[in-house]
Formats: C-alpha cells, structure tokens, sequence
C-alpha cells in the first residue's frame, strides 16, 4: 500500500492556506498531524491531488492563557496538551483524553484540531472538550466565526465546518472552583485502544455543601456523533451529589441519551450497559475534586 | 555436577549489537543493482471461478517486464505435507478466498508493477461461498475442493486404552466446551524476498523465512528446478511464531520473475496481505469430557474438536493431529480418545502457530482439573501433582518423557506466587488460577516423509588458529538460536564465545529443517556440539602426535589446552608459531599452551581443519495411525499461576501478574530462555484476552491492521516472574530441550482459572473482551438471584 502522489504545500499564514484553497478549489486537504489523513489516503478511503500544511502557520500550535479561557490552538499536539501547566491545573479530563490516544509516536504528530474536524464518535479528546463547553474558533475567507463544540459535529466524519474553513482552535473557559471533571475511556486492552464507549462529566457545587450547580455529561461512541446527555444533567441540576444521584443520571444517560449501535468493536447492549457505569464513576470522581 | 564455562550464562547475544544500532540487514533493507518489485493480484471474492484473465493492457505499462498467471507458472500442486498438496501459485480456474493469487508483476518500480495489477482484468463467476465449520459441513453446502467431499480437509480417530470404561469407573465426570477465534501471528517484520537468477541457471531466494530447506524443496519442485541449482538464504528475521514456516506463494512467484527477467525481484507483504495470506492458529471448537475419582485420580478423557481450516491444507494435517496428541500429559492418563476434523471453508488457510494445535484444548482441559478439585474439595495443584507424571513416563499414545522437571515447576510456582496463602483468601474481584502444559523439543520426523538428518554443522578453523567458524543452514528469527549455537560451539570446543563466529540461515551451509517445533537448539544444538567436538578432537589428534601426550590426557578450556597432570615441554610449538608471526603483537606468552597455538599447529600438520555434526532423532512413537504426530526426543514442561482482578461493572480484566516455572533441560542462554518465558506469555495473553480475526459476510478481513488486531501492548503485559527449572535431557546436548512453545501452554487456562477463582465465572468462548466477561457475570449474578 503506497501513498498516493500529491502536491504538497506548506503556506505560513492562515490568509495564504486559506487563498490556496480556494484557488485550488475543493480538490485541496487540510494537514494537521497526517495521523488519520495519511491513513485514509493510503487506504484510498480519501483522494486528493493537493495538500496543504497548517504546521507552519504561526500559532496554530500554541496554547494561550487568557483571563477568563484557554485557548488551545488546532495544531497542538496530544503530548503538548497533555504536559501543558495550565491543561494540568484546570483541564485533567482533556490531559486524560489526550493521554489516551494511541501511541506515544501518535500523540507527538496528532492535533487537537485534527482529533475533531474528523469527527469520529470514539474520539478521544471529544468528551471533555464537550463538558467543558468548548468553543470552536473559524476562519474562512468571508471571516472569522465561532461554533460551539455542541454544535459543531454532524455525523461520524462530518462537521459544520465549510469547504474553504480552517479550525484555527479553541476557547475553554476556566472551570469555575467547587467543579470537577473526568474522563474514562473503556476498551479491550489497556493502551493504544479504540473504545467500545467513552464518557466524560463535569460538575460543579455549591461551595460547602453537595447541591450540584451545573453539570455536563458527554459520551462517545454509542451515537452518530459524540454527544452532550440532556436528560441526566437535567437529573442532576439541583440535587445533592452522591450515590443514589449519581446511579439515577446513569440509568438516564443510559435509557434515555444514547443510541448505541452493534459492530465489530462491540454490541449496542454492552455499549448501553456501560454508558451507565461510566456515567456513574466520572461523576463520583468529578463530585470528588469539585469538594476537594 | 557438571561445570560450564559458556553456556548456562548469560551470556550477550551475539545479535544484539547489529540490532541495537540498525545495522542489522532485513530483507526490505536489501537494495540490488537492476531490482524489479514484483506485485501480486489477489483475489477480490472469496470463491468464484475465473473464465477469463486479460494481461495486455498491464503489459503495455511502460515500465513492466513481467506479467505472469497460471498459464506460465503451470500447475505444480504444493503444501506443506505431500499428503495433502492442495494449492498451485496462482488460481488455475477458481478462487477459494479472498486474496487467492491469481497473477504476479515485476516492474521497474513498486507504484508501476501495483498500477499494472490493477489493470489486469479477471471475468470472474460469483460462486456462494461458506465462511464458517457449520455451514461448511451442511449438505448442500458449496465445496472448495473435489477431491475433499463435504469440505473435510482431514479427520482423525483415536482410541488409546479404553476411555468408556474409564468414565463408568470415574466418580466425577465433567464436559464442557471451549471456543477460540483464529489468530494472526502479528510478527513485525511482514513477510517479504528477493530472487535472483544468475547467467549460470541458480535461483536464489532471500527470504524472511523460518525454513530455507523447506522453502528450498518447494522452489525446486514448483519451478521444475534441481535442487542444487536453488539456494534459499535469510538475512535477519522480524519473527514468524509459525506462519512463515512454510514457502508462500509470493516467494514462488518472485522466483518465476526472476528467471522470467533474468533481473533480481522484490516482493513484500503489507499488513493487510499478512491477515489476507492466514496461515497462522486456527479456530478451534473443542468438547472434552474427563472423568476423575473422588481422590483425584484422572481416568479418562475424550475429546472432539473442529478446526476452521480455511481454503487450503497448509499445516492443517499436523495441525489436527496435534491437537490430539498433545492432550493427556504432562498427567498420567490411561484411557484417552480424540475425534478431530478439520473443515475447509472460503477463508484464507490456517496454519501453524507457537503451541501448535494444542493450546486451547489445553485451556478447555486444565479448567476442567480445576473444576474436578472444586468438586472434590482438593486444591487444583494438589490435583496436578497427584495425577503428573514422571522421568520415564509414557504416555497412553506412545510419547515418552525422557526428562520431567514437572513437579519441580509446579512446587517452584507455588512457592513462586504465594500460591498457598493466596488461594482461596483472595479479596472479593481478584483471583489466582494455575495450569500445566508440555510441548514438544522439535518435531520427531521431518514434514516430508525422510530418512533425511534434521540437521547438519560444519565447524571450520580458521587456518591462522584461534578462531571456529560455524556454518548452520537453521533459522535465527529473533529467538537467539545463532548465539546458543556460538555458545554451545564454543563450550564443545572449550574456547571463548568470542572467538566464535556463525553463519546460519543458508542452504547451502547444509540441511537444517529449520525454526519451528522448538527444535533448533535439541537438534541443531546436537549437530553444533558434534561438530564442534570433532575438530577439537583433530586438534588434540594433531598435540598427541607432537607432544607425544595422549588425546585423553588433554583438555582444551576457555582457550587453553589443560593437561592431566605434569605440563609437558611444549616450548618448540611455541617457538614454531611464533617464528611465524614476526612482528605480530599478539604473539603468546602464558604459562599455558593455547587454543590458537595449537590449531595454528594442527593446520600446518593436516590442513584445515573442518569438522561436520548431524543430527537426527532415534525411531519415536508407536504404531498406529498418526503416531508420528506429537513424538520428540524430549519433551519441555511448565507450571504457571496468574493472579488477575476482574471489573465485577464493567468486565475488564487485568492480569496482575503470572509466575511462570519451566523445565527447559540445561538453559543454554539463561536470558534467552526467560525472553522465550516472557513472549509465550503475552502470546497467550493476547490470544486469552483480546485477539481475533474478524471477517465482514464476504469473506473479507475487518481488522485487518495492528490498530484493530489488538496485540498485547506493554501495558498489557503483567509483572512475569520466571523461574527457569533446569533438567537433564538424556536425548538434549548439554541436557537441553524446548522452551519456545511450551511455555504458552498454561497461559490462557492459569488466566481462565483465576478469572473464576475472581468472578465466578466460566467462560468457554475467547477472547476474555470485556462484553463477553460482562455477559458472563450478568448470567451468572442472574443464576444465583434465581437460586437464592
Ligand atoms: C495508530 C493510530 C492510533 C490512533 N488512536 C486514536 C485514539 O486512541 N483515539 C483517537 O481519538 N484517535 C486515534 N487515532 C486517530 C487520530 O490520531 C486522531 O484523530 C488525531 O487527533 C488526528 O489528528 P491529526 O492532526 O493527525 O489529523 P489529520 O490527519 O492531519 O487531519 C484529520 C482531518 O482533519 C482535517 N483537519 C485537520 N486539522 C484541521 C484544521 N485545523 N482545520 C480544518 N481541517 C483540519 C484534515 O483535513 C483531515 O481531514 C489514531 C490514529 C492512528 C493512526
């Protein structure tokens, strides 16, 4: 299996990948890490005859403290995601989804913003971007925009991103205190996994007592996209954290939010089954740093 | 006891080096003047028949040399076993699976010979195809091959002693089932060749290969070849487990390139193409019934098993055979019988793999044992050391274990693990299971039928002394059987491992059989110390005759010849070499005479001094059918515990840690036995917990990339405390036999057996995914709500 031939071109500003793209129309590909666009060009999954590199464009690449948000640029890495200060300090879920993708040779060449424009439901950082609100960042030649990341997945492989777009990154807000977050990702072996079912929740308290102010719930894998559960946060708002809470979203995340499939990774019995247990233990370990 | 100066050691394999820094030559890193890459066109569906092949429009490709199909490379029939040669190289008029080659090109490069394939066109006619034993076997069903009705590849039937008596006079009888998914051996190197074709008519073959001499033999037959005129040869080797232990298609059809172009071809595998070519552990579907008595004496055991053999034979002969004869030990069993088939089926074929045949009838067996010793209140290792058998034991179908370290293994993994403060006092989702396992030191008869030496050595001096050189046609393929040569060489001779130098991997270096069966270093290791011992005894021969001393009143040590006692004048050799070596810097001055001194003086006395070794095993096994099948001249055994703890929500198992005690005769490389240890381990960790071939409904391979075949990865593997039990093998050089095979035999039932002795569960289906553990929990939580 050969990579096929294509142009190759390496632009060093967003104004020229973004002019590059529209002169060579649609034909053109975005490249990130390469980790799932080589793939799919060597499998013929995907054909192109140009492709462009984001990696030289200035500040793709970086992660920016700002006053009230974080700002991750697409080009960042899973390794720089996952030893950055500030993804320490405030962000563990996202460390742990960046921490569990593939390989170590994986996460030094996979972005952020490539884990998300292809929009597999399994992906791993997907969840905790989910829960922790984040908001996707545009340019295109008609200017700049921003999605929420609620909003941004349309289907396993589609976005709302246009043709000519760039995703140039993301803006989370810092969590507020009294809040928690986890991610849990479940497979057949312990590293280098795809998941059966993924799960990630945030919850934030009343300081000094166990009233839950927010909660988010998102889970990969057991629908066409990643997705937000509606009905179990709405089963938390207002109620004191603790077991019996907890197991209540669980069975609402499970019976009411997913939709899970059967394939060769899993049955959508098992995955449904486990959208429960995963819910119930990011929570309890959310409500655990959110008292800490 | 015997004292060793090389081997026992631990000594650095003479490898590492090469491999550590990347100069270590695969066969992808082979570049030659004028080189072709070759392409194969394979099969889309998975049987239909082919009514017609058009090549000119690949032909007019600028850049292509050779388009080649059936037509030119005739229809020679091959295998593994002549007794069932079931395959041509290319498709003559039908396709059995799903990558069935059908055409090969050579072109001037890679991307040019694929374009050509692509421009091949095949008319094919669909036929209905059938992908698993079930459907295969039905009436009706479509079949793959005329000769075999009702797609039985093979059936095998076996009756030792008698086994309905012995289940009437057990007091316990216990059946069950167990089913395991097809493997693939995930090596890392894909298979991969280069053939030449000089002016003077010798093809020769550079493969990744783990048998040349096999290899070698089917070039010759398939191309209508002299044997002499074809040389195969391996550079280093990125493993095989047993799948490359056989000559594949695309060798075949690289060497007709080449002698189509007269210009050296290269062909490899991608990945997709080593799931798509198979031939590694079958699909195994066992029924076992073993009867017992209250004390625990073991009184009978039948057995049936199915084999999802795919399109093709490969080895499924032996394979089936195996799975049989490998069952009964390491316990003593009067009355054993075996009901094998082998069924045919439009998968790609399967083959050998590390414990051939025998390791899932192992994993349905040895959970029985445990679940007789929970019926009669016995502790299961208590039940293994009463029934195990002995130095001298036969078993009921003729194998005998000329050495038996079986007690010591299981006592040093019950030692080992803590066995008998953990057993039974484990907290609630964690447990500890054990298992046995045995395996053979090398295949007792060659695959063709032969009175053939399995191997031969030539170990040469060199003429200015001190240095043997040790020419073996056997297979280094990542296991280290090149430094246990080296060593047993040099231990033989009685000079340092350093002043060894091997060559090896070359037919014309002599006949090796080659790495498979865990052979090499009980036979290769014999031909290696003969012909080791040979040239020490000329070079005694030749000091005898000049120091008038007697060749048994002389020893050759580390390098230096010892004498029995007094030291004779040996003043005028050393003035003889030295006379020789003017200038030189090196020239000796120890009390002692040297090695290097004395076969300097041995050369100039007879010449070079070059001494040959062979080997072949004594007339094994009994008379009946299939008695061939399972004979060695020793037998390696194994003990081990693994400790496990089970997600009770979610049903994910991690293996904490497994202690592992095997009897490998006389480690020869310590280290090297313990890596042997360690890989056998994760082998069967992987086929235990996560591996499996998974095919979509047209017969095609889903996961066919080591994203989705999920192999063992560090984080997999457990703590492994290995405890290297060293026998003394009659039959072995040195007392050394097998440690590369047998060493997975306890693997996937010590797992099964502790994710019981964690959860409660059994699972007779594999592998352990953490849905079919969570299904077996929710039945079982279920059952006992029901009972309770
Ligand atoms: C061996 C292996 C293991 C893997 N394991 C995991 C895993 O465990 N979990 C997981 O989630 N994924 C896994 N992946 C998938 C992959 O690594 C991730 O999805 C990764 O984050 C993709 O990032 P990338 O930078 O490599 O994307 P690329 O391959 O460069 O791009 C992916 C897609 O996004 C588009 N794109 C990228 N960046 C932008 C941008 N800024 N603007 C617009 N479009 C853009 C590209 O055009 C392309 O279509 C694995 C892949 C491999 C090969």
């Amino acid at each position: 299996m050969l990579l096929p031939k294509f142009e190759f071109h390496e632009p060093e500003s967003i104004e020229k990948a973004l002019a590059l793209k529209k002169q060579l129309n649609s034909g053109a590909r975005f490249l990130a890490g390469g980790t799932d666009l080589l793939v799919y060009l060597k499998k013929k999954i995907v054909s192109t005859d140009h492709v462009i590199s984001l990696q030289r464009i200035d500040g793709l690449g970086e992660i920016q403290e700002n006053e009230s948000n974080l700002f991750i640029g697409a080009c960042t890495t899973m390794a720089a995601i996952s030893r950055h200060p500030a993804v320490l300090k405030r962000f563990c879920a996202l460390k742990s989804g960046a921490d569990n993708m593939g390989t170590h040779l994986i996460r030094n060449r996979a972005t952020i913003g490539g884990n998300v424009c292809n929009a597999s439901p399994a992906g791993d950082t997907l969840p905790a971007l989910l829960v922790y609100d984040a908001v996707a960042l545009v340019e295109s030649p008609d200017g700049k925009r921003e999605i929420p990341l609620t909003d941004f997945f349309k289907g396993p492989g589609k976005t709302d991103l246009k043709n000519d777009d760039i995703l140039t990154g993301f803006r989370l807000p810092y969590p507020p205190d009294h809040s928690g977050a986890h991610y849990i990702q479940l497979g057949k072996r312990k590293s280098a996994e795809i998941n059966v079912v993924n799960a990630a929740s945030f919850l934030t308290c009343e300081p000094g007592t166990s009233n839950i102010l927010s909660a988010r719930i998102a889970l990969g894998s057991v629908a066409p996209t990643p997705i937000r559960a509606p009905e179990a946060e709405a089963a938390l708002m207002g109620r004191t954290a603790g077991d019996d809470t907890f197991n209540a979203a669980a069975e609402t995340a499970r019976f009411k939010d997913c939709s899970p499939i059967d394939d060769f990774r899993g049955s959508a019995a098992y995955r449904r089954a486990m959208v429960g247990v995963l819910t119930k233990r990011t929570l309890a370990e959310a409500f655990d740093q959110a008292r800490a | 006891m015997k004292s060793y100066d090389v081997i026992s050691t631990r000594a650095n394999r003479i490898d590492t080096p090469d491999k550590a820094t990347g100069k270590a030559v695969f066969v992808d890193d082979i570049t030659l003047p004028g080189m072709l890459y070759g392409a194969l066109l394979q099969s889309p569906h998975a049987h239909a028949k082919i009514l017609s092949i058009d090549t000119s429009e690949a032909e007019k490709l600028p850049g292509v040399k050779a388009v080649i199909t059936a037509k030119e490379a005739g229809q020679v029939k091959y295998g593994v076993s002549p007794a069932r040669y079931d395959e041509t190289v290319f498709a003559v008029d039908r396709v059995r699976y799903v990558g069935d080659e059908i055409a090969a090109v050579a072109a001037t490069r890679l991307d040019i010979a694929l374009e050509a394939v692509s421009r091949i066109q095949v008319e094919y006619e669909v036929l209905p195809a059938v992908f698993t034993v079930e459907d295969a076997v039905k009436d009706g069903a479509p079949q793959l091959h005329d000769e075999f009705k009702g797609n039985l590849c093979a059936e095998v039937h076996q009756e030792f002693g008698n086994v309905a008596e012995g289940l009437e006079n057990s007091d316990i009888v216990i059946t069950t089932e167990m089913k395991s998914k097809r493997q693939d051996g995930a090596f890392i190197e894909m298979q991969g060749c280069i053939a030449e074709y000089d002016n003077r008519g010798v093809l020769t073959l550079t493969s990744s290969t783990q048998v040349p001499h096999y290899v070698q033999r089917t070039v010759a037959m398939v191309l209508g070849m002299d044997v002499g005129k074809v040389r195969v040869k391996k550079p280093y080797v990125g493993a095989g487990f047993g799948i490359k232990a056989a000559a594949n298609p695309m060798e075949l059809a690289c060497c007709m390139l080449a002698r189509k172009t007269k210009k050296p071809v290269k062909m490899n595998f991608t990945r997709e193409q080593v799931f798509m070519y198979g031939r590694a552990r079958h699909r195994f579907h066992h029924t076992i019934t073993t009867g017992a008595k209250k004390d625990g004496t073991l009184m009978a055991l039948k057995h049936e098993c199915w084999l999802d053999g795919g399109a093709y034979t490969s080895f499924g002969i032996a394979t089936v055979y195996y799975t049989g004869s490998l069952l009964g030990g390491p316990y003593k069993l009067a009355n054993m019988s075996y009901d094998g088939y082998r069924v045919y089926n439009n998968k790609p074929a399967c083959g050998a793999q590390r414990g051939h045949g025998a390791v899932i009838a192992r994993a349905c067996f040895e959970q029985q044992l445990d679940m007789i010793a929970e019926k009669i209140g016995m502790d299961p290792l208590e039940l293994r050391i009463k029934n195990m058998m002995e130095t001298g034991d036969t078993t009921c179908n003729d194998l005998n274990m000329s050495s038996f370290g079986m007690a010591e293994c299981i006592e040093a993994v019950r030692n080992g693990s803590d066995w008998d403060k953990k057993k039974g006092h484990m907290p609630p989702g964690k447990g500890i299971g054990m298992a046995c396992g045995f395996f053979v030191s090398g295949a007792g008869y060659p695959i063709y039928r032969s009175d053939t030496f399995h191997g031969t050595v030539i170990v040469k001096l060199t003429e200015d002394g001190g240095t043997a050189l040790v020419y073996t046609a056997s297979a280094e393929i990542g296991q280290g059987s090149d430094t246990a040569f080296a060593m047993i060489a040099a231990e033989a001779l009685g000079i340092p491992l350093e002043n060894v130098r091997l060559a090896s991997g070359d037919t014309d270096m002599g006949v090796d059989l080659g790495a498979y069966s865990s052979r090499q270093t009980l036979m290769t290791g014999h031909a290696t110390k003969e012909a080791a011992e040979n040239v020490r005894r000329q070079v005694l021969e030749v000091l005898a005759e000049q120091l008038n001393v007697a060749v048994e009143k002389m020893d050759i040590r580390n390098g230096f010849i010892e004498f029995d006692g007094d030291t004779p004048d040996f003043s005028t050799l050393r003035t003889r070499y030295i006379k020789e070596h003017r200038g030189w810097t090196d020239n000796p001055d120890s009390d002692k005479l040297t090695f290097k001194e004395a076969s300097r003086i041995a050369f100039l006395e007879r010449g070079s001094i070059v001494g040959t070794g062979k080997y072949k095993p004594h007339s094994l096994g009994g008379k009946f059918k299939g008695a061939a099948v399972g004979t060695s001249p020793a037998y390696g055994c194994s003990a081990q515990v693994a400790e496990v703890t089970v997600d009770m929500d979610t049903g994910q198992i991690t293996i904490d840690k497994i202690t592992d005690a095997h009897d490998c005769g006389k480690a020869i490389n310590m280290t090297s036995v313990e890596g042997q240890m360690e890989g056998s381990i994760s082998m069967g960790i992987g086929e235990a917990m996560h591996e499996e071939v998974i095919f979509d409904n047209q017969g095609r391979v889903l996961n066919d990339d080591l994203a989705e075949y999920k192999i063992v990865t560090t984080m997999d593997m457990p703590r492994v405390k290995t405890i290297v039990v060293e026998s003394d093998e009659p039959n072995g050089p040195f007392g050394a036999k097998e440690v590369g095979e047998g060493a997975i035999m306890p693997t996937i039932p010590a797992i099964l057996n502790a994710v019981y002795d964690a959860a409660g569960v059994r699972v007779y289906e594999l592998p352990l995914t953490p849905e079919r553990v969570f299904h077996a929990i929710q039945e079982y939580r279920e059952r006992n709500k029901a009972t309770a």
